[in-house]
């Protein structure tokens, strides 16, 4: 769609200054936009996830249409299934928007210590994501894995309910599954650092389980905190420069925890519709730059002015975001949203998003 | 949205400057859009056909979001059909795209000798037109309304295959048909005049059942030609200045009659893909002519197919004399992939400058 | 009994009227045939189904449109009416079974009806399914008639879309049965992309597509 204001700045010099904490023209747009984009280009919805020269092709298209600053990306939320065992079903239905969970690779007790790490260079959506990532290289788009956050991972491995029971019933069960997550997430940044060097690889991390929806703030503290910090540490310590966190969901009481994991120079955290821009910025505003967080329901069947309104509002706070600010949807854009409505998180931009 | 080469002119101003014949900067996109709009902005098919509001603001927004021309039009969907007491079927299955004939008033020669021009102010969705083009007005749009094409309204009234029959066997029939309609256009487009005055007025002339995939050029010119061409004079006769004329489908050969319709100061003629946009340009040298990307194409080929179809078109259209606008052949269908719509405007960013 | 000279005297009189869109001279020689002993499935196939057949010419060429069409189909329905009753059981050879419809959504059915009447013409038993047919229905009445052929149309580019989900249920159920796709949106490639196993551009040339697709398939 055509902007109506020259740009000063391409996308890539746009991402990089961000990046590196320096002006930049207007607010960049994250696409957390997936299925939307097979939809835009009249591809299955599957192809996302399981093809990833035709996932490239959708969303680049897609990003060049809407004027999109990040991404391509390639990942899913129920990531650790596949790849310690498990197996999922490729998103098919006029209903499904992303790969879900066919058999889980941990049922019972015993499960647990059977498990055992994944070959990286094998294991499930891998091989798919490093062929993605060489698209990456190639474009000179931010080189991006994707991975479940470490509790994520280990409600992935065995079924969140039964995960949750151990944590209170049998905490050493619960320990050891996201130690092995923990283990594996280490396995797969070291793998796409070694392949494309430390500097140039940005791990971002989904963490949708550890939503106070799910789990309290005490066992946050106790089963997610220790992990994603000895995880954070290990992939900073081979030269990552930035851990993206994506904070789903309701997590307001876990902020405190949020703001100390490790970050780099910068962190990126985004955030859900749950949790107020202001107070992302109070916590994490000085260690990272904020992105989000329009609600994807209002997206999908909210009416334009709506969409526009809750925009603007959310850029005008953004823009306030000290080490820099991403206008994104607050989870994944759902497949069947309105063009338009998508349309207008860009259209916002263009209309309040410049920084003069 | 997408960085192309900044516009010295709106999209207002372009119309403005074409219809006035002057020089632009660009090639202009024209939207032809019901059912796609629709999915646009998150309606359903029957939404855009039935809620005059609803129509109006998904296909402004569709406009806006492909930066087309900005003007939008409401045709009610089988037109003629329920203003003269025909049933249709609404677009509900997820296969269908418009609203179809399901039972036409006239079923014999005597429903035929019976007809009478409806009251133009309350039959079937002329009311809803009405607060359409009142919405045009609002928001400073040109205002639009049907002014035919004579036969593919006749065949609403009295189902295609009976009036092509009559055509052969009973051609009075067809003519006291073609007369009720042509009187029909008239009162509808009085009524339009009186309320709004002519100035803004760009109505549509759509004429699907006149091609020859239907009808010969012969019966064109017995059927359509005097009836469009009464149409088409008396409301420049109220001071009309341009019609958007559709001619779709395969009309080759009903080109050189379609030439004696005067169609405006300038007119606009829109070409299905069937006719080449070099030959429509000979036959209207004097109008703005208007196509014709392929819409199978647009629904399910690839954004490659579908650039290098509108390259061909923005290479033969540009030089027209009169002016040229990029459109696709027919309604853009509703599963169309919205980026392949897209890469018609990449297409006018990358061919389509009058440098 | 009619001579051989009179038999084809009578036989053209009745293609001529067929091609004259003349119904009452159809009705007419129908009934003098067979009065004068002509063999009823003879004058059907050589004199109605022959001049439709030139009809089917005459429209390909742009010579006939709709309205001539469906006049010469009257006219060639009118001398059907009067002949197909004495056309003997172990006579008639029938050429083939075909259902016919236009894919869901879609309610424009004069191309359908076209093809329809060629196929009549030409011999085959056409299970006419009628306009706007869930998909679903394709599957279910080539299994109920056990037809050779199956002819999806579609005229609006929206309900084109219909066709290949059609052709798979068909498929699923009798990968064997011969299918055809056509209507205005639809090329030859379209409809090879969407499964179908032949296409033709109209409806006269639609019966010729049907018997090559057939030896095609049977020889494979």
């Amino acid at each position: 769609m055509p902007a109506s204001r020259q740009e000063k700045m391409t996308k890539k010099e746009r991402i990089d200054a961000l990046l590196k904490g320096q002006p930049i023209d207007h607010v960049p747009f994250y696409p957390f936009v997936l299925g939307f984009c097979a939809r835009n280009v009249g591809y299955p919805l599957s192809v996302i996830y399981s093809d990833s020269a035709r996932s490239w092709e959708a969303q680049l298209w897609t990003h060049e249409e809407y004027g999109f600053d990040w991404g391509p990306i390639y990942g899913y939320a129920s990531y650790g299934t596949w790849e310690f065992g498990g197996e999922v079903k490729m998103p098919q239905g006029a209903y499904e928007q992303a790969p879900t969970h066919i058999t889980f690779p941990v049922q019972t007790e015993e499960g647990v210590y059977r498990l055992e790490l994944p070959d990286v260079k094998k294991a499930g959506c891998l091989p798919l994501a490093m062929e993605f990532s060489r698209l990456q290289e190639k474009q000179g788009t931010p080189i991006t894995l994707i991975f479940g956050g470490n509790f994520t991972i280990a409600g992935n491995i065995c079924p969140v309910e039964k995960l949750c029971r151990w944590m209170i019933r049998k905490p050493e069960l619960a320990h050891h599954i996201l130690q092995l997550a923990t283990d594996h997430i280490v396995d797969a940044v070291k793998y796409w650092a070694d392949t494309y060097g430390g500097e140039q690889v940005i791990a971002q991390i989904w963490e949708p389980l550890a939503s106070n929806d799910i789990i309290s703030p005490k066992q946050f503290e106790t089963f997610v905190l220790p992990y994603m910090q000895e995880s954070g540490n290990k992939i900073l310590g081979m030269g990552v420069k930035h851990i993206f966190y994506h904070i789903c969901g309701e997590q307001n009481l876990n902020l405190p925890y949020w703001t100390q994991m490790p970050m780099g120079d910068l962190g990126i955290c985004s955030i859900g519709s749950q949790i107020e821009i202001a107070t992302a910025i109070k916590h994490l505003g000085t260690k990272a730059i904020i992105a989000g967080n329009i609600e994807p329901n209002i997206l999908q069947t909210g009416p334009p002015q709506q969409v526009y309104r809750l925009c603007k509002e959310i850029i005008e706070a953004g823009k306030k975001a000290p080490r820099g600010f991403m206008l994104m949807s607050g989870c994944e854009t759902p497949p069947e949203t309105p063009p338009y409505n998508v349309y207008l998180m860009r259209k916002a931009i263009d209309d309040f998003g410049w920084y003069d | 949205m997408a960085q192309f080469r900044q516009d010295r002119m709106t999209e207002r101003e372009r119309l403005e400057a074409l219809l006035n014949r002057q020089q632009v900067d660009r090639v202009a996109f024209f939207p032809i859009h019901g059912s796609f709009a629709a999915a646009m902005v998150g309606y359903s098919k029957v939404d855009v056909y039935e809620n005059p509001e609803m129509a109006f603001w998904a296909r402004l927004r569709t406009q806006e979001m492909f930066g087309q021309v900005e003007r939008v039009s409401y045709s009610g969907g089988a037109f003629g059909a329920r203003e003269f007491g025909s049933e249709v079927k609404m677009p509900t299955s997820e296969y269908s795209m418009t609203i179809s004939l399901l039972k036409a008033a006239v079923q014999s020669e005597e429903d035929v000798w019976k007809l009478k021009v409806p009251d133009v102010k309350t039959a079937g969705v002329l009311p809803m037109m009405m607060r359409f083009s009142k919405l045009q007005a609002e928001y400073g749009l040109p205002i639009s309304f049907n002014s035919g094409g004579i036969l593919t309204i006749a065949g609403y009234i009295a189902g295609v295959e009976r009036m092509c029959r009559w055509m052969i066997r009973r051609p009075e029939l067809v003519h006291k048909l073609c007369r009720i309609v042509t009187d029909f256009l008239v009162a509808i487009a009085e009524y339009w005049v009186e309320t709004f005055g002519p100035e803004r007025m760009i109505p549509g002339t759509l004429a699907p059942t006149e091609a020859n995939q239907i009808i010969s050029p012969k019966q064109f010119e017995e059927f359509c030609l005097p009836y469009q061409k009464e149409v088409h004079e008396k409301l420049f006769g109220l001071g009309v200045k341009h019609i958007f004329t559709h001619v779709c489908g395969e009309q080759n050969l009903n080109l050189p009659l379609w030439a004696q319709i005067p169609m405006g100061d300038p007119g606009i003629v829109s070409f299905g893909n069937e006719v080449d946009l070099e030959t429509a340009s000979k036959y209207f040298p004097n109008d703005i002519i208007m196509g014709n990307v392929e819409p199978a194409v647009i629904q399910t080929g690839t954004p490659e197919q579908v650039y290098e179809l509108s390259r061909i078109c923005l290479q033969k259209g540009k030089k027209h004399p009169s002016g040229f606008f990029l459109g696709p052949g027919c309604d853009i269908p509703p599963k169309s992939p919205p980026y392949n719509v897209w890469t018609m405007r990449k297409a006018i960013n990358d061919f389509g400058w009058y440098n | 009994m009619a001579s051989e000279e009179r038999t084809q005297e009578l036989i053209k009189g009745l293609y001529d009227a067929v091609v004259a869109m003349d119904e009452e001279q159809a009705a007419e020689l129908s009934q003098v045939a067979l009065r004068e002993g002509v063999d009823a499935y003879y004058a059907v196939m050589n004199g109605l189904a022959a001049g439709m057949d030139k009809v089917g010419q005459l429209y390909a060429e742009q010579e006939y449109f709709v309205p001539e069409l469906l006049l010469c189909s009257d006219a060639l329905y009118a001398g059907l009416g009067i002949l197909k009753p004495h056309i003997k059981a172990e006579e008639a050879h029938i050429k083939g079974q075909i259902v016919i419809g236009v894919a869901e959504g879609d309610v424009h059915d004069i191309g359908k009806n076209m093809v329809k009447i060629m196929f009549e013409a030409a011999g085959w038993t056409v299970h006419d399914l009628g306009k706007d047919v869930k998909l679903e229905r394709f599957a279910e009445e080539q299994q109920r008639t056990k037809a050779d052929v199956v002819a999806i149309s579609a005229l609006m580019t929206s309900s084109m879309l219909a066709i290949p989900q059609a052709i798979k249920m068909i498929r699923e159920r009798d990968p064997k049965v011969a299918i055809l796709a056509g209507g205005a949106p639809l090329t030859r490639d379209i409809a090879t992309s969407y499964g179908a196993d032949g296409y033709a551009r109209n409806a006269g040339d639609v019966v010729q597509e049907a018997v090559k697709v057939l030896s095609r398939l049977k020889g494979n």
